[in-house]
């Protein structure tokens, strides 16, 4: 295309959106096509719509400059072919491919257009292995009473659904119905509803005759093993609705079918188990009805995705939020009008008006703000049926047998943050599967059930979001870590021997530290745990590790709902102004010069029967008190995780909403700032970072040793 | 441009975003038409067919529920389309399709993948008086 | 000051006087930004300089290097601001001097402030009119790519010693 640059951005924006989303369709339905593989009765439904997703990947991959990512979805789209037309069968095998297209395909996506040619040798091997085993023997039409009519307009999918329904010995019915053109989309929505259940709808055929300027008429062809009666209820409510079964002709073929003639001879060897093979006519089989409803957790999930939705740019949202930020600000200035209005006498009806206002305008810009807040978030399911990918593969991989469980898939966070967490996620979880998890016989001589169990559960906790990995293996050993991170030279084995049991599971997390005999590299890229709390750091989220030798291993991470508008306490420490993110913060106390003490030179105070170690700012950060500082203090606890530091400082300002900017890179190396912020006046204000302070003040040995910090 | 669109409205049946955003922009930059109308499913033709008029209609013709072969036939079987052009888009692989899209009336098929010139040309070609304006 | 590409809020700088009575010869030449900083006379290519700013409050930021001055909000950015005396390891200025100014500075990565004590004017220099770095001696080497003598060319007008610029690199020079 020779548009201007930005047209054909514009028009490559729109394949990329398409093509992810269809990727992710493609994950989900897998996962549920596993799942009913796995159980005995797969949908085939789910194989036309994976199908379908490939196709239209493939039709429209080539002409964006994709053409590696369309030469996969052809590779693919062959293979489901001879799976939906039922020359190949549905076994784990050709599911490991199948999952494995799908990681090569959102590869490529992501490589960009014009990325350096793959290699897709491989690929393209493993699927010619499950191809190299296919067969059929079509049936004919002849035995139904379907006009030539119908047939014609079948597309090859359709007749190939047709012929197997028709060889699975399933009724067919002609459904006719009035649909009001203006409310065409809701009555089809709820036909397929009612129907989903009962039968398979082949196909629409919209009708000539009949019907009038405000409707259409429709034949609809499905097949249902229900009795007529039911089918009748369920699907004829509206009063000129008509349900007929099409009936069967007598036995031998008849000049009015139009199938295509039969692609190969019928072989004499007969496959083994499900697909549908011999050429009989409306034979008794026990085929496959339509599966009952999903119930894998991402039922939820499926459904939304069909529902009424809008692709929105991140971008877009993100200029949204900087205009609700500027409001935000606009509001503490007309409370701060207000406050000195009302300080006015003269002015009391003034007052008294400007409050109305202020008051109102506070309820719908709030509203607003949780509205945008709203639409960034996103449910973790998504990042769950990724990960769930993962787990499959890595436990074939390893020769594991894992369960997945998964709770908590609707739990929301902003669209950011979801796609930052992917990555330490999956090296969990990875690490889990190959160190955690045993193999079925280990497992079964420690009498734990052979299959292991993964658990990936999140939860809302006030302003935080909780996501859990559990796994029933092996456990970690704290002493294997203490001697392998005493070995890398990362802690003295003096300082080694004063940690408590927790503080030696969190050696993990140093550069480094491993318990593995061979350092596996899973992801290929090297990378410890010590980038996973990195990772997860950098969203202002903590991780903690629970650990039971011969019992399992939990991870617990915890991070803020949203990186963007929050809620800050506006602090001054040294003359110098602040901001705390409210999310970290327990609460703010009156420092008693007295109740003060050292334990292991590290000052800490009393609060409700527990040790709180506590933090002066104004010496962390070098600063002066400016002359004349009144001597009254504050203790502001903050908490995140399992651990609980009180900062000091000098004065108490009040909350604010804020929107933090991140520091540029030259500042990089200034440690404990989340970004700064405008909290207008033009002050330009440093916004606190809690988790790397936490991990900065409380990081020392003898801190650990004296067990600071921790919750009461 | 300098010559004014040959054609007032097409309508665009396909659906993929991604191939409707395509099609919309070769056809437009190219400055064949005045109006594109989208329709993302087959549904969503039969909503518009009935009342509007098109000087052409490309059609994909595989589409989940009223596919474009449907579409095409109930197109042909009606009076306000039994004449208007009809471009079918399909897959390269699916010859039988293609051919069942030809057999129900459609005018001319274009493979996918197709570049944007190919596009614009089938439509002009498919459009009468097109070959005296570009002389002209 | 159309052309020249950089917004000017609340200064102004005067262009270029045309020194040389020929017209520039189109393509060997560059447009530097000269500005002085501790009694010597620099220059950054005008076309990394985003805009000049009057020295504003500028909040510290604890901890940072030496030469960081803090941060300041250029509508809605959170801007890095460098005193660049220190950065080029000069004597520290004596306290406010109202000619000083902050120059926005695209260093490739990243636009960070500069503070300099004035700044002069915008200079059109012919390539013949700068000396590259290699034959530059000195400490400042990694950050100086060059000497510029404006007005060399034109044999009718004599160059001071004073005014020669010492031209400046960006990216190394806002470079950790």
């Amino acid at each position: 295309m020779t548009g201007g640059g930005d047209e054909g951005d514009s028009v490559r924006d729109e394949f990329v959106a398409e093509a992810q989303e269809i990727i992710e369709a493609l994950s989900r339905d897998l996962l549920l096509l596993d799942h009913g593989q796995k159980e005995g009765n797969p949908d085939p439904d789910l194989v036309n719509s994976v199908f379908r997703g490939v196709h239209t990947l493939k039709g429209i991959a080539g002409m964006f400059g994709f053409a590696d990512l369309g030469e996969v979805a052809h590779v693919l789209e062959d293979l489901l072919d001879q799976l939906r037309l039922g020359r190949v069968e549905l076994t784990q095998e050709v599911l490991d491919v199948l999952f494995e297209g799908v990681e090569v395909l959102q590869r490529l996506l992501s490589a960009g257009p014009e990325a350096p040619e793959a290699d897709l040798d491989g690929f393209r091997g493993a699927v010619q292995a499950v191809l190299d085993l296919g067969e059929e023997a079509p049936s004919d039409f002849g035995a139904y009473d379907l006009d030539t009519g119908v047939l014609s307009v079948l597309t090859e999918y359709e007749e190939h659904r047709l012929r197997t329904n028709i060889d699975q010995g399933v009724p067919l019915y002609r459904l006719r119905v009035r649909f009001g053109l203006t409310s065409i989309d809701s009555d089809l929505e709820e036909l397929k509803a009612r129907a989903k259940p009962i039968a398979e709808i082949i196909t629409y055929l919209p009708s000539m005759e009949g019907g009038d300027d405000d409707s259409i008429d429709l034949e609809v062809l499905l097949a249902s093993r229900v009795d007529v009666a039911e089918l009748r209820d369920a699907l004829c409510t509206a009063s000129d609705a008509e349900l007929e079964p099409v009936g069967s002709r007598g036995a031998g073929a008849s000049g009015h079918t139009m199938t295509p003639p039969p692609p190969d001879e019928p072989t004499t060897s007969h496959p083994p188990a499900s697909p549908p093979a011999a050429p009989k006519r409306a034979e008794e089989r026990t085929g496959a009805p339509p599966a009952p409803p999903r119930d894998v957790g991402a039922d939820s999930l499926s459904v939304r995705s069909v529902a009424k939705t809008v692709r929105v740019d991140i971008g877009k949202l993100d200029h949204l939020m900087n205009v609700v930020g500027e409001l935000a600000i606009i509001r503490s200035g007309v409370g701060r009008v207000l406050d000195r209005v009302r300080g006015n006498p003269e002015f009391r009806a003034l007052a008294t008006e400007l409050h109305r206002i202020h008051r109102g305008f506070e309820r719908h810009l709030d509203d607003l703000q949780d509205g945008i807040l709203d639409v960034r978030m996103v449910p973790l399911g998504q990042t769950f049926d990724r990960l769930a990918r993962a787990v499959r593969q890595v436990s074939r991989e390893h020769g594991k047998d894992v369960r997945l469980q998964v709770s908590g898939a609707d739990t929301e966070v902003d669209k950011l943050i979801v796609e930052e967490l992917t990555d330490p996620l999956l090296h969990i979880i990875r690490n889990a599967i190959d160190h955690g998890i045993e193999t079925s016989s280990d497992r079964e001589a420690a009498g734990k059930p052979a299959t292991g169990t993964l658990a990936l559960n999140a939860y809302q906790k006030g302003n935080h979001v909780v996501i859990e990995v559990e796994d029933d293996g092996s456990g970690m050993d704290a002493e294997r870590i203490l001697a392998s991170a005493v070995e890398r030279g990362a802690i003295t084995v003096e300082a080694g021997e004063e940690m408590q049991r927790p503080e030696k599971l969190g050696l993990i997390f140093l550069p480094g530290v491993s318990t593995a005999e061979a350092i596996t590299d899973l992801s290929g890229r090297g990378v410890g745990m010590d980038v996973v709390k990195t990772h997860i750091a950098r969203l202002g989220g903590v991780v903690d590790v629970h650990s039971e030798l011969g019992i399992g291993t939990k991870f617990t991470i915890t991070l803020p709902i949203t990186l963007a508008i929050i809620s800050a306490l506006v602090v001054r420490v040294a003359g110098r102004t602040y901001c705390i993110p409210l999310t970290v913060v327990q609460e703010a106390l009156v420092l008693d010069p007295a109740s003060v003490r050292r334990v292991e030179g590290h000052e800490v105070i009393t609060l409700r029967g527990a040790t709180l170690p506590i933090c002066r700012l104004d010496g962390l950060f070098g600063l002066q008190q400016p002359a004349g500082a009144s001597p009254k203090e504050y203790v502001v606890v903050t908490s995140l995780g399992q651990r609980r530091l009180g900062l000091v400082v000098q004065g108490l300002e009040g909350q604010q909403d804020i929107i933090i900017k991140p520091l540029g890179k030259t500042l990089s190396d200034v440690k404990g700032f989340a970004g700064a912020t405008d909290l207008g006046d033009q002050r330009v204000v440093l916004v606190l970072d809690a988790p790397s302070l936490l991990e900065e003040v409380l990081a020392g040995p003898e801190v650990r040793a004296a067990g600071l910090g921790a919750t009461s | 441009m300098e010559e004014p669109p040959l054609i007032a409205r097409i309508l665009v049946v396909e659906d993929s975003s991604a191939m409707r955003a395509y099609v919309r922009a070769a056809l437009e930059e190219a400055g064949v038409v005045r109006e594109v109308v989208e329709a993302s499913s087959g549904f969503e033709a039969l909503r518009l067919l009935p009342r509007e008029s098109f000087g052409l209609a490309i059609v994909d013709i595989n589409m989940p529920d009223v596919n474009g072969l449907e579409l095409i036939r109930f197109m042909r079987g009606s009076d306000a389309h039994k004449s208007t052009p009809l471009l079918v888009i399909s897959s390269e692989a699916s010859e039988r399709d293609r051919e069942r899209g030809l057999s129900l009336g459609a005018n001319a098929y274009l493979a996918k993948p197709f570049t944007a010139e190919a596009l614009v040309e089938a439509v002009r070609e498919l459009v009468p008086g097109a070959e005296e304006d570009q002389a002209g | 000051m159309s052309g020249s590409g950089i917004t000017r809020r609340d200064t102004v700088v005067p262009a270029a006087p045309s020194r040389s009575k020929e017209p520039a010869r189109g393509h060997a030449t560059r447009d530097f930004l000269a500005f002085g900083l501790a009694g010597e006379r620099f220059a950054l290519p005008l076309a990394a300089v985003r805009e000049i700013l009057k020295v504003a409050p500028i909040t510290e930021v604890p901890r940072a290097r030496p030469h960081v001055l803090g941060i300041l909000s250029v509508r809605g950015r959170i801007t890095t601001v460098m005193d660049l005396r220190r950065r080029l390891r000069m004597a520290p200025a004596g306290d406010d001097d109202k000619q000083r100014r902050i120059l926005l500075v695209d260093g490739g990565q990243e636009v960070v402030g500069l503070l300099v004590d004035e700044v002069y004017q915008v200079y059109r220099l012919h390539e013949e009119e700068m000396e590259l770095a290699a034959v530059v001696a000195g400490d400042l080497s990694e950050y100086v790519f060059g000497i510029g003598r404006p007005g060399t060319l034109d044999e009718e007008v004599e160059v001071e010693r004073d005014e020669i610029l010492i031209l400046l690199d960006p990216e190394p020079l806002l470079k950790r």
